[in-house]
């Protein structure tokens, strides 16, 4: 079963061409997302098949059918599948998210009118290639998929490219998260030299990590972690995120929340048989992960726009991943366990379902109100139930109140990075900022959501349910949101189920009962100090944004609002870059341009002005006169004559 | 099926015949298009043909071949100076052989509104064809320089006619600097001529003499042949007649002077300097390497402050000439194999870049970024495929650049260790410069700064070869070892000359 894996990503492309070349009049219902309905559907049957194969203990890392893409020399590129179990939590995160992405924009982008046959190609074409991302078993492939889901991203956050905001985002996120790429791209060449392949099953076996020297070795893993940094929009270069709110909610939500920004942590996670070999860029991770985490999450607290509250959310929920992550290599390097790696990956997939069902949420809120603007909601509970009521459990799950999936899964990261304080002192610090952030969590949700849905209308608006093809899939997700994370108890466990991936990196068999891990959660005291962070966020929320009579100027009227005017300017990031980064290389390339056309181009056309002038001289010398002319001769005779008898035999001694 | 026809002769032949029946076609000029267009396509499908028959592996070619090239004819031509008529093809021959073909016939159907002398117009497009096949084809030196000079005067009347507002000044910047270059050309030609005293120009028999020169020798000649070739290229800081040249040209000009012309350069590097010359090349691999990069991020760096959208595109492809001369300065099997195909991809991806700027002039009058703005809602055929060729030109996987890209920098890595950032760090510039054009003129509201009424979408002769090029860059961005199987084997055995690469 598990070989014929690459057909998953045929079905969405298949989609993709016919709605791209077929004639309009043969798209059906809503411009061509049967087509695209059905490639999903067509992939996610596959998907769960192979999801239900790796359930059985069955994984492909070896031995798959393999493609020659290009052989030079003894420079060969080959490409496959790897299926294990890290393979099928990003097949179910994609499947499951992108089908009902796909049938909720049924409802969703219903008065697009023609411009929907370009969203559902684009769509289908994006779901084709974050399979391929998901399913290679080889760098480079991994990279070329890489870039294909970021041009996808390019095209759908630009799709009302009439709109400045719009194709400037587009253009942001594309060249940001390039930058990103090229970290990527550099990192894998590093690793290709010294091990002359890109097959994981290659670079993550003895040899590979014996030809590589360490310092290279964390080079390349901090260069590829940069892929991730662009990618899954952490700090430095998280600030293309909001900005990509400009595209349709359904792509925020599928592409921007629950998929290809999931991509980074994947990178990172796959990555792990080298991450260990080089502890400084765990740390590096680590410490990327938690800065971003509390940085998105305070940037969250003043943002008045509903898409781009979630936005900075799902940085500051990236970052906990990625936290997670480094604290997880260094539990494996110093414990053998995978507690981390499972922990993030965990989360991963939690995040997915009720980060998807909170945009989704958001977009029939818009499709409803006609605005982002949550200063002119407020009361929709009352007109929008279903849509309010899904949104309370979506926002519950990621403030992490049990027994919601966030709980579970967030409870698992801050613990293992508390662990992992253990080995590293900087973790302690990370651990408080993954607290601090939990709390500000909490807040900024409940913040929304009482904006939203609660209290008296603050604008004339006249709220609707959407229809059912947009509820139904939010009931959908509402329910994954609920379930999703007592995966963590069934069967074997979530944990025993990941550590399968990385087990050549964990020593022995400690299998833990599922009690134990029940018993470990409930028993440490640390579950509780997040656990009333978080109620407290909520609280405060409430008592700010719900009960009246607050007085809400005293935020602009602290530190003389610098706080506030600070963290509605998302920390001055983006302005650092729009107005200084940007103005700089744009300088130097004014430079540069005056440079080739006064300096290198002034100096060609002075040889020529040269060349012309002395042409004047000689044309002058052409007198006409044969007298003159006979005198030349006569000189020039001479001159030949002291050459030919002094000069050359001189010259020759 | 091809053994004893000289295929070669007759792809060149069939151009030149199609030349002289357009000119002479009197005063029934409105069917120049058409002759021109049949005998185009006939030579396009003699290449195709050629490109099926050519074996991968030279030594089991069913046609004639001689120390790996295939469809060798040899002809004596002047006796007394040794000057015979030679053609053969090789792998790194044939890909630029068929895109020549293939580039000319396109631009000649892009070109069908021309009503400008199009006698003229398009009689100059096939000799210009015939000139550039036989650069890729002779193994004479005394040949090659013949058909390296031909290509020159047709692309001098196409823009001293055909061209912009100061068409003269680069029309005649265009011939005197790359005459200036031709002539250092001859000079080495000459000089190796003289230096292997053999009484031949072939080719083959000066490079078995030559590599044996003293070193200093060697180096003298490369230089002087590496500047010859090299402003062709073009290479900083040899490069400021082609942006003036590609404004003032017509778009078709454009095309081939881009997608063909350039190419020579990198051609003769390959083909003449290095492997005649291997001493010369392995000294002088440093300053090939420094002139490259500068390049590649100098560039790219003009490119961003351009406004005038086919000047962009001029300057870029200053940049990505660059990877060619950076992938042979390695002097790895990958890194020549990589500067082979980048020039096919250029050629390939350039085309649609100067095409979809000769759509812009043409349907808005005007190429000038600010101008312009939301032509997507009006074009969207025209925006979709300068999207394609932009990201093509970037270096997207999947179409056709990236593969080359990369493995020139893996070549870089490999060689010069982590001296790669410099290079690797101006793809980013490149996404910058063009997807802000692409933002400016395409996207965002449409533009009121011009009389955008009548502004229609592509015509049918525009968008079908600029479509047929989109299509290229996917399939060979996907399945390139299409073109790498063939160039390998030739530069394997062009790398023996360097110590077996």
């Amino acid at each position: 079963m598990l070989e014929y894996a690459w057909l998953i990503p045929v079905f969405p492309f298949a989609a993709f061409i016919l709605i791209s070349l077929l004639p309009r009049r043969t798209l059906w219902w809503e411009d061509g997302a049967v087509y695209a309905i059905g490639g999903a559907i067509g992939a996610m049957a596959l998907s769960f098949l192979v999801i239900w194969d790796v359930l059985m203990g069955n994984t492909l890392t070896a031995g798959a059918p393999r493609f020659e893409w290009l052989v030079v020399g003894d420079f060969s590129l080959t490409f496959g599948i790897w299926i294990d179990q890290l393979t099928a939590i990003m097949l179910l995160v994609v499947s499951v998210v992108g089908t009902l992405v796909v049938i909720y924009s049924g409802g969703y982008m219903h008065g697009e009118g023609e411009t929907r046959r370009r969203y559902y190609a684009e769509i289908a074409l994006f779901i084709s290639v974050m399979y391929g991302l998901v399913i290679a078993d080889n760098y480079l492939l991994m990279f070329i998929f890489w870039e294909l889901v970021g041009l996808c991203s390019y095209l759908l956050i630009g799709f009302w490219y009439e709109r400045p905001s719009a194709a400037i985002a587009a253009k942001r996120a594309f060249i940001v998260t390039r930058v990103g790429d090229i970290m990527f791209m550099a990192g894998i060449i590093i690793l290709f030299k010294y091990v002359g392949s890109l097959d994981f099953a290659e670079l993550f076996s003895e040899r590979a990590s014996q030809a590589v020297p360490a310092d290279m070795m964390v080079l390349a893993t901090a260069l590829i972690f940069g892929g991730a940094i662009g990618k899954s929009a952490q700090f430095p270069l998280h600030e293309w995120l909001p900005d990509a709110m400009e595209g349709p909610t359904t792509v925020s939500a599928l592409i921007h929340a629950a998929t290809m920004v999931k991509a980074g942590v994947y990178l990172t996670a796959r990555s792990y048989p080298l991450l260990v070999q080089a502890p400084e860029s765990l740390l590096f991770v680590a410490v990327i992960g938690g800065v971003t985490a509390l940085i998105a999450a305070t940037a969250a607290l003043a943002q008045n726009d509903i898409k781009r509250v979630l936005a900075y959310s799902t940085i500051s929920q990236l970052g906990y991943m990625i936290l997670g992550l480094g604290a997880g290599g260094y539990l494996v390097i110093h414990g053998g366990s995978g507690a981390g790696y499972s922990a993030a990956t965990f989360h991963l997939m939690n995040h997915a379902f009720f980060k998807a069902l909170l945009f989704l949420c958001a977009g029939s809120v818009i499709h409803s109100v006609g605005t982002n603007d949550m200063r002119q909601m407020g009361g929709l509970g009352k007109a929008m139930k279903i849509t309010s009521l899904t949104m309370l459990i979506g926002s519950l799950a990621i403030a992490g109140m049990p027994p919601l999936s966030g709980f579970w899964s967030k409870d698992e990261v801050l613990a293992a990075v508390w662990h992992a304080g253990e080995f590293d002192r900087v973790f302690l610090l990370l651990w408080l900022m993954g607290v601090a952030t939990a709390f500000l969590t909490a807040f900024y949700m409940f913040r929304m959501w009482f904006m939203t849905f609660a209290g008296e209308p603050r604008s004339d608006y006249h709220a609707h349910e959407s229809p059912k093809t947009m509820t139904v899939p939010l009931m959908i997700l509402a329910g994954l949101a609920v379930v999703s994370g007592f995966a963590l108890f069934i069967g074997e466990g979530f944990k025993d189920f990941m550590d399968g991936s990385i087990t050549g990196l964990l020593h022995g068999g400690h299998h833990e009962s599922l009690a134990d891990v029940a018993a470990e959660i409930f028993s440490d005291p640390l579950t509780y100090v997040s656990l009333s962070l978080a109620v407290l966020g909520i609280l405060l929320a409430r008592k700010i944004y719900y009960v009246p009579g607050f007085d809400r100027s005293i935020f602009s009227r602290g530190f003389n609002g610098k706080l506030q005017r600070a963290l509605e300017n998302r920390w001055y990031i983006s302005k650092f870059y729009d107005d200084f980064a940007v103005r700089v290389v744009y300088a130097l390339s004014v430079v540069a341009d005056v440079f080739d056309r006064y300096v290198i181009d002034g100096i060609v056309n002075g040889f020529a002005y040269l060349g012309g002038n002395t042409g004047n001289v000689f044309r002058k010398a052409q007198t006409g006169d044969v007298r003159s002319y006979t005198a030349l001769i006569v000189v020039g005779i001479c001159l030949l004559l002291i050459l030919m008898l002094y000069v050359i035999p001189w010259g020759g001694r | 099926m091809l053994e004893n026809v000289p295929i070669l002769s007759l792809v060149i032949l069939v151009p030149l015949i199609g030349a002289f029946l357009t000119l002479g076609l009197g005063r029934h000029e409105k069917y120049a298009k058409v002759v021109a267009l049949a005998f185009s396509t006939v030579a396009f499908v003699l290449s195709l043909m050629v490109t099926y028959a050519f074996a991968t592996d030279p030594a089991g070619s069913s046609a004639s071949h001689h120390n790996g090239y295939q469809f060798y004819e040899e002809y004596a031509w002047v006796e007394t100076l040794g000057i015979s008529y030679i053609v053969g093809i090789d792998g790194i021959s044939l890909p630029l052989f068929v895109l020549t073909t293939l580039l000319c016939m396109l631009a000649i159907l892009f070109s069908w509104d021309t009503d400008k002398r199009p006698k003229e117009y398009f009689g100059l497009m096939l000799i210009l064809e015939v000139g550039v096949l036989g650069v890729f084809v002779s193994l004479d030196y005394f040949m090659f320089y013949v058909f390296w000079e031909v290509v020159l005067i047709p692309m001098y009347f196409m823009i001293g006619i055909w061209g912009g507002p100061r068409k003269d000044y680069a029309a005649i910047k265009f011939f005197i600097y790359t005459h200036v270059a031709s002539l250092a050309l001859l000079i080495a030609i000459m000089a190796m001529y003289f230096e292997a005293g053999l009484q031949t120009f072939s080719m083959e028999a000066i490079a078995a003499e030559s590599v044996g020169f003293a070193k200093g020798v060697q180096v003298a000649i490369f230089a002087v042949m590496f500047f010859g070739f090299g402003v062709k290229l073009p290479m900083v800081p040899f490069h400021t007649w082609l942006p003036d040249a590609h404004v003032e040209a017509p778009t078709a000009g454009s095309v081939l002077l881009a997608g063909l012309l350039l190419k020579m350069g990198g051609y003769g590097i390959i083909r003449v300097a290095m492997p005649s010359l291997p001493a010369g090349a392995s000294e002088m691999a440093i300053v090939m390497a420094i002139i490259g990069v500068v390049s590649i991020v100098y560039g790219g760096m003009v490119c961003l402050a351009q406004t005038d959208l086919k000047k962009m595109v001029a300057y870029s492809s200053v940049s990505h000439m660059g990877f060619v001369l950076l992938g042979y300065a390695t002097l790895t099997q990958v890194g020549v194999v990589a500067g082979v195909f980048q020039m096919f991809a250029h050629g390939l991806v350039t085309a649609i870049l100067f095409m979809m700027c000769g759509v812009v002039q043409h349907k808005c009058g005007t190429r000038l970024i600010p101008q312009l703005g939301g032509l997507a809602k009006k074009m969207p055929i025209a925006a979709a495929l300068m999207t394609a060729g932009f990201l093509a030109s970037l270096g997207l996987p999947g179409l056709v650049s990236f593969a080359a890209e990369f493995m020139v920098f893996y070549a870089t890595f490999v060689k010069w260790s982590l001296w790669v950032f410099v290079p690797i760090a101006a793809v980013a510039v490149t996404a910058a410069y063009y997807l802000w054009a692409l933002q400016r003129s395409m996207f965002g509201p449409l533009t009121d700064r011009i009389d955008t009424s009548h502004l229609k979408d592509m015509d049918w002769f525009e968008y079908v070869p600029v479509g047929v090029l989109v299509a290229l860059t996917a399939v060979f961005g996907v399945f390139p070892a299409l073109i790498f199987s063939r160039i390998d084997p030739a530069v394997e055995i062009l790398l023996r000359l360097f110590g077996g690469g």
